[in-house]
Order: structure tokens, then C-alpha cells, then sequence
């Protein structure tokens, strides 16, 4: 349970806000809509109505993240966003193929749906292609990868978005200031284990202090790759939701959670931290919580 | 066995020590024969690879590198995998024309890249999901019994210097002092 020296930003995207010293604003989770195989809309659809509810009733943001893999998917995954999410309600695109990236820009474009956008992600594969198209239809909000091939520690995470780390001409910090795009979110690239896993949340805290952007991560991909897991089904599960409290425990700003049907689970838990770190954050470095925060929406 | 000649670690199965074929899987379901040396799944198109790397020139018995399954989406691993093979690395560290988003290789030496382009000689079965194929083309290799490449090369993992000497031990990070109740400052300021 920290507090920053550094200045902290806080960014608002479509009412909702991120960032800030620890305990001021609650943590913002993003659940991946992945639709493994054809889009299975109905069941999508529930997942998001979870979301809603459980979000409204702690106080805990929750933005889906849309994961799109194919090309034909990007039409009916942005028409099932502008009619299922509540009107001005934000989203995030989970993309990686960067054509798919452009095509779903342009559509975001024409759709007006640009100020709802959080990009996920800009990193070091950047293409001029994306870049381009950045230009052309640039999102309210992007998620900027700090991964590093060649040196997985917070040194090595800070030089890419520093100078690219000779991977990229520009760090990805200006890339990103260049598009004229203020509202960063920085994903600390979270690794497998034996890849300096601890690295993505060690890099939190001094992330901030260096730069004063929200920030977070998805541990969760930890889990996933931590096969010996698979031999305690049931502790797996409770590891993969619980890996998200380090998060706001390391004065983080955001976790993508990974399935959205882990909703039920991980929305109360990080309610239940941000708790914890709002009161000794108020009692001794004086911040108050919003309004919205789970402190003041569960403790009557 | 397994510690002496798959210094990298990661997700594969070893399976006869002295076979001739490695096989990477792609977007595939598919066991290949116990013959074959070890196998394994790629995802990513930078650390995956560079484990495919070391794990496969550490055995001098593999000669055959069989690629097989559907690509990665996005990451395109396997295609990059096979550029690698056939163009090595620029002076970015990039894979030559590799299609993925992300396609460095930061962590292995060019020498440990040339001995992978000299010692094996790649399958490429990009696309192909059918058992039968597959089985039958992994035999072809095997009846061919090349011999062994010689010794093992063990890659060494270019690590960065990562170790800092501090005198404050309640840091996180050489960035950061971290006072005893939790407020956090730039160190030297």
C-alpha cells in the first residue's frame, strides 16, 4: 500500500476514471470477451450483464475487452458493442493481427464509437500500416505495452516506452504522444513464469513514480502458463482470480483479468482490496476515496 | 537426459533422446510417434521461437525440424519460425521478413542462430493437420537417418545485468526508495 511522489494522472474514458495515488479512485478491471470459435452473442451478452450489475453494486468499473481474431468478426463484434453496452459505456479491442487492427479502426470511425475506445495495444510490432491508422482514427484511450524482448525487468520495460529499446525508432511513449494521444495506460507486459514473472508487478510502482501514468497489467496470463497448476484444478482457479490483488496491492491501476466469466469472482475480490488499501491510505497519506469507491458503496 | 540436452525449458515433450525429428505444433490436435525426439507447442513469435532454438541445436541428433498445424493467428509463429530458418536476424535483432507483430530475437547469440539454420533442416508442414501426412512425412525423416551434427551446443541466455548493489534493503527497485510505511520516492532526488 503505497503513495507516489510523482504526480498522478487520472484519465476519464466515457465517465469512467483511472489512475491516481493509490485509494483515491477504484481499481478498473477489464474481462476479456474472447469468443473462442464462432461468437457465441447470447452468452456474451449475459457475461456483460454480470458485469453490469456487479459493477454498479460495488462500485468497481468493469470494461469488457473485445478480443477480435478474425476479419468477420470485427462487423459483428462492434455492432453487438453498439447495441448490448449501455450507451456511452467504454470498451476495449484486444487485437493482434495489425490489418484486423486498421479495419476495426476504420469502423470505429464510421461507427462514432472512437471516445468509448480503449485501444489494447500499442507495442513494439507497431507497423507504419497501424501507425497510420492511429492517425487517421485515433481512440480516446490506448493500453501501451512495456514488453521487452531482450530485458524483462522494470529497467528493461522503462526503456521501451523511454526509446524503444533500439526495437522501435521512437520510445513508445512519444509514438503514442505523436498520434496525440494523452490518455495512456501502461500494460506492464506480464511474462511466464521463468521470464521474470514477478517483473510485471515489481514494475508497477516504479512506473508510476517515473512517469505518473496509470498502470497495470494482465497477471492472469501468469497462471495460464504455469502448467503445474493443472495438476490442482481447483487452486488454479483460485490462483488465476486471486493473482489480480497484487495489482492494487503494488499501487496498480487496472487489471485485465482474462475470461469474463471470472466476473463474479474477481469483481468482489478487488472491491474487497481496494477496500483494504483505501482506509490505510486515507489514514495516513490522507487520500480520500470518490464517491463511487467500493469503501463508500460497501461500508455503509 | 532431458536437463543435458533441453537446457531452456519450457512446454514439449521429450520422447526417444537419440531421434532424428523435432516437431513444432502449431494450431493443431496431434501426437506425434515416440520416435521422434522431442515435440512441442509455439505460440509467440519471439520467446517461443528462441526456445525452439536452443532446445533443438543442445540435441545433435535432431536434424529435422517439422513445423505442422494451422499458423498462430496474430503471432504468426510458425511462418516466422521458418524465416528465421531461411533469413536469420538484421541488426535490430529482427527475424528477416517475419510476418508476426513482434518477431525479435533478443536472447540467443548469431551463433546459436547459424548452428540452427546448419543443423537442422526444417519440415515445413504449415497448414497440414492431417495424422497420416504427418506421420508418414516424420517416418521419411527418420528411414533417412542422418547422423549426429556432433557435439551439443548449449546456448547461453544473454541476460541483462540485472543485479544492483543497494544498501537501503527495504527497496523494490534501484529506481525507488520505499520509506516504512509505504510512500514512495525516486532514489537520489
Amino acid at each position: 500500500m503505497f503513495s507516489f511522489t510523482k504526480e498522478q494522472k487520472v484519465f476519464d474514458i466515457s465517465g469512467t476514471s483511472i489512475g491516481g495515488q493509490p485509494g483515491m479512485y477504484p481499481t478498473v478491471l477489464f474481462g476479456g470477451v474472447f469468443f473462442k470459435g464462432e461468437p457465441d452473442f447470447d452468452d456474451a451478452k449475459r457475461h456483460i450483464q454480470t458485469i453490469l450489475d456487479i459493477s454498479k453494486q460495488t462500485g468497481t468499473p468493469t470494461i469488457p475487452d473485445f478480443f477480435i481474431r478474425k476479419v468477420e468478426y470485427i462487423q459483428p463484434i462492434i455492432s453487438f458493442i453498439e447495441k448490448v453496452l449501455p450507451r456511452k459505456y467504454p470498451f476495449s479491442i484486444d487485437i493482434i493481427e495489425p490489418s484486423i487492427k486498421v479495419e476495426t479502426l476504420e469502423l470505429l470511425t464510421e461507427k462514432k464509437l472512437l471516445s468509448r475506445t480503449i485501444y489494447n495495444s500499442i507495442h513494439i510490432g507497431i507497423t507504419k500500416e497501424e501507425i497510420e491508422a492511429l492517425q487517421n482514427n485515433t481512440p480516446e484511450m490506448v493500453i501501451v505495452v512495456a514488453f521487452n524482448p531482450k530485458n524483462k525487468s522494470p529497467d528493461g520495460k522503462i526503456e521501451v516506452l523511454e526509446n524503444g529499446a533500439h526495437l522501435t525508432e521512437r520510445g513508445l511513449l512519444e509514438i503514442a504522444h505523436k498520434l496525440g494521444i494523452e490518455k495512456i495506460l501502461v500494460d506492464t507486459a506480464a511474462l511466464a513464469p521463468d521470464e521474470n514473472s514477478g517483473a510485471a508487478i515489481a514494475a508497477i510502482p516504479v512506473i508510476k513514480e517515473e512517469y505518473g501514468l496509470p498502470t497495470g497489467c494482465a497477471i492472469h496470463n501468469v497462471v495460464e502458463k504455469s502448467l503445474w497448476l493443472n495438476d490442482f484444478p481447483l487452486a488454479k482457479k483460485t490462483v488465476d482470480v486471486a493473482s489480480n490483488n497484487s495489482i492494487p496491492l503494488f499501487g496498480g491501476d487496472y487489471a485485465i483479468f482474462g475470461p469474463i466469466e471470472n466476473a463474479e469472482l474477481v469483481i468482489p475480490l478487488i472491491a474487497w482490496q481496494d477496500i483494504l488499501v483505501s482506509e490505510y491510505a486515507e489514514n495516513y497519506f490522507g487520500v480520500t476515496p470518490v464517491a463511487s469507491h467500493p469503501r463508500r458503496k460497501l461500508l455503509k | 537426459m532431458v536437463e543435458e540436452y533441453y537446457p531452456w525449458g519450457g512446454e514439449f515433450t521429450t520422447c526417444s533422446p537419440n531421434g532424428c525429428v523435432a516437431v513444432v505444433l502449431l494450431n493443431i490436435q496431434y501426437t506425434p510417434p515416440e520416435s521422434v525426439a522431442i515435440y512441442g507447442r509455439l505460440k509467440t513469435e519471439n520467446i517461443g521461437i528462441e526456445k525452439i532454438v536452443a532446445n533443438t541445436i543442445s540435441n545433435p541428433h535432431i536434424r529435422f525440424l517439422v513445423i505442422c498445424g494451422d499458423d498462430i493467428r496474430g503471432h504468426r509463429s510458425g511462418s516466422s519460425l521458418l524465416a528465421l530458418h531461411k533469413n536469420g536476424i538484421d541488426n535490430n535483432h529482427r527475424i528477416i521478413n517475419a510476418p508476426g507483430a513482434i518477431p525479435y530475437i533478443e536472447n540467443l547469440k548469431e551463433d546459436a542462430i547459424k548452428r540452427f539454420q546448419e543443423q537442422l533442416n526444417i519440415v515445413d508442414l504449415l497448414g497440414e493437420k492431417e495424422k497420416e501426412k504427418i506421420d508418414k512425412i516424420i517416418a521419411d525423416c527418420k528411414r533417412k537417418s542422418p547422423s549426429s551434427y556432433g557435439a551439443p551446443y548449449i546456448a547461453i541466455r544473454i541476460k541483462p545485468a540485472m543485479t544492483v548493489s543497494l544498501t537501503d534493503k527495504r527497496a523494490l527497485h534501484s529506481k525507488i526508495v520505499i520509506n516504512y510505511m509505504g510512500k514512495v520516492e525516486k532514489r537520489g532526488v
